[in-house]
């Protein structure tokens, strides 16, 4: 990992205490990502409007509010956040319709795979990453045109 | 292979219609008259009743077997991702022990690996029963769910396997599987009936066998079809009676044993299929059912697909 780079975050949600050690301690284990666990939807709520973080994982059957509801306003919250949706078995169809709604970048399903979940939370990263490059070169490149106008007005002056 | 004609259930029973979900409970009996007097009418009405009421129970407790299994899956995936876990801590460790203690004959590098190699084995045990449970829970909920009524494409293979993952306790010690697996394709179908196919005809194979014995499961394919025997070392089944099997209703099974619903379901899941079950009923020498599947449905139930 790029010393100089932030270390990748991640929010886990899930009411489960249990859910949140094993996720948490495969993290601690296999990753460097900067992990933080919430078991209430509304704390993970309040906690994201003052700390931004690349990637969330939600669980999707919570007493609060579902998972596809959380995720929802955690995007208006942090729209460049990549949201992922922790499923049971009954409840893949309704994930696989939040794709749209709530713009999700992949849904797992429980039991899931640490392995699988390792790969799909890098990729994740990975694209989050790739997203925040283009903004920083397009912001450049708005720079560098800017520049290039003032240097053209400049130059029409001198000549005229 | 057909011990007898035609096994399909046979049309000169008149149903009786229930305001139960409109299942059909036939008169008992072979049906070619109309019963007597009102005494014999309320006696079959009172066995229809007790079906009817059993059936419900059956459905009852296929929903109390999916909530269970629907809570167990999360304590479950938690126990699974961490036996993952420890095994790489563990890997870890022994990684550090090699690097911290070089010498291979030290006294505190042999007790630390043998402390490792105690924790190793421990957990690959547990690796090896959580993954059964998994797959005992993955095949409750598979099979308890109705909701997804799409067809699909299905490795028949697969079903059997989680079919007898959940009948294995009923077999166990007692009942050897045999399998003889051919080449499938995968088939256009509806796996949570299937399984349910399989479960009655495996349970059924289980129940004609006192005492030891073995049930074999043979697939193959031929041109379009696929086909799935199961042949149990029962006693068989009665020439005379291997054309009244598939009847609702029909059981040889004491109450409570059976509904005398299962052979009927699956004959009408199979047949919803495109399919049929042929009964070689064995001349005392164990039954076998075999059912022929369509490898691609064809009708109207293909528009059912997305």
């Amino acid at each position: 990992m790029n010393t100089d780079t932030p270390r990748p975050s991640l929010l886990i949600l899930d009411d489960e205490e249990m859910v949140l050690t094993s996720l948490r301690n495969l993290f601690r284990l296999q990753t460097e990502y900067e992990v933080i666990v919430h078991s209430s939807a509304r704390e993970a709520l309040e906690s994201a409007r003052t700390r931004p973080v690349d990637l969330v994982i939600s669980d999707y059957l919570m007493p609060e509010m579902d998972g596809i509801t959380f995720l929802g306003r955690f995007k208006e919250i942090q729209p460049q956040s990549i949201r992922v949706l922790l499923t049971g078995y009954a409840d893949k169809e309704n994930a696989i319709r939040a794709i749209n709604q709530v713009g999700l970048y992949q849904y797992i399903e429980k039991p899931w795979d640490n392995a699988e979940l390792l790969i799909v939370v890098k990729n994740g990263l990975e694209k989050r990453q790739l997203l925040r490059t283009l903004e920083e070169k397009i912001a450049e490149l708005a720079k560098v045109n800017t520049n290039l106008k003032s240097l053209q007005t400049a130059l029409l002056k001198a000549f005229l | 292979m057909q011990g007898d004609g035609d096994h399909r259930p046979d049309r000169r029973n008149q149903p009786v219609s229930t305001r139960g979900g409109g299942k059909e409970v036939p008169l008992p009996g072979d049906g070619s008259k109309l019963p007597g007097s009102l005494d014999e009418v309320e006696g079959l009405l009172r066995e229809s009743r007790a079906r009817l009421a059993q059936a419900e129970k059956m459905a009852e407790l296929g929903n109390l077997v999916a909530g269970i299994a629907h809570e167990m899956n999360t304590p479950l995936a938690s126990v699974s991702s961490n036996t993952d876990t420890i095994a790489l801590v563990l890997q870890k460790l022994n990684g550090l022990i090699v690097s911290e203690f070089p010498d291979e004959s030290s006294p505190a590098r042999r007790r630390f690996e043998e402390a490792l190699s105690i924790a190793a084995e421990s957990l690959r045990t547990s690796r090896l029963a959580c993954d059964r449970i998994l797959r005992l829970v993955g095949a409750l909920r598979g099979f308890a769910r109705h909701d997804d009524l799409r067809m699909q494409k299905a490795d028949l293979h697969a079903v059997i396997e989680s079919t007898l993952a959940l009948v294995a306790h009923e077999l166990k010690g007692r009942i050897k599987v045999v399998k003889e697996y051919g080449d499938l394709p995968e088939i256009e179908c509806y796996p949570d009936q299937l399984n349910q196919v399989f479960m009655n005809l495996l349970v059924n194979a289980a129940q004609a066998i006192t005492g030891p014995g073995e049930i074999r499961i043979r697939t193959s394919r031929d041109r379009d079809m696929v086909r799935i025997s199961i042949s149990d070392s029962g006693s068989g089944i009665p020439a005379e009676l291997v054309s009244r099997v598939f009847d609702s209703g029909f059981t040889t099974k004491k109450a409570g044993e059976g509904t005398g619903l299962g052979l009927s379901i699956s004959n009408r899941i199979v047949q919803s299929h495109g399919g049929r079950i042929e009964l070689d009923g064995g001349a005392g020498r164990g039954a076998t059912f075999t059912i022929v599947l369509p490898v691609r449905t064809t009708g109207e139930r293909k528009t059912n697909e997305h």
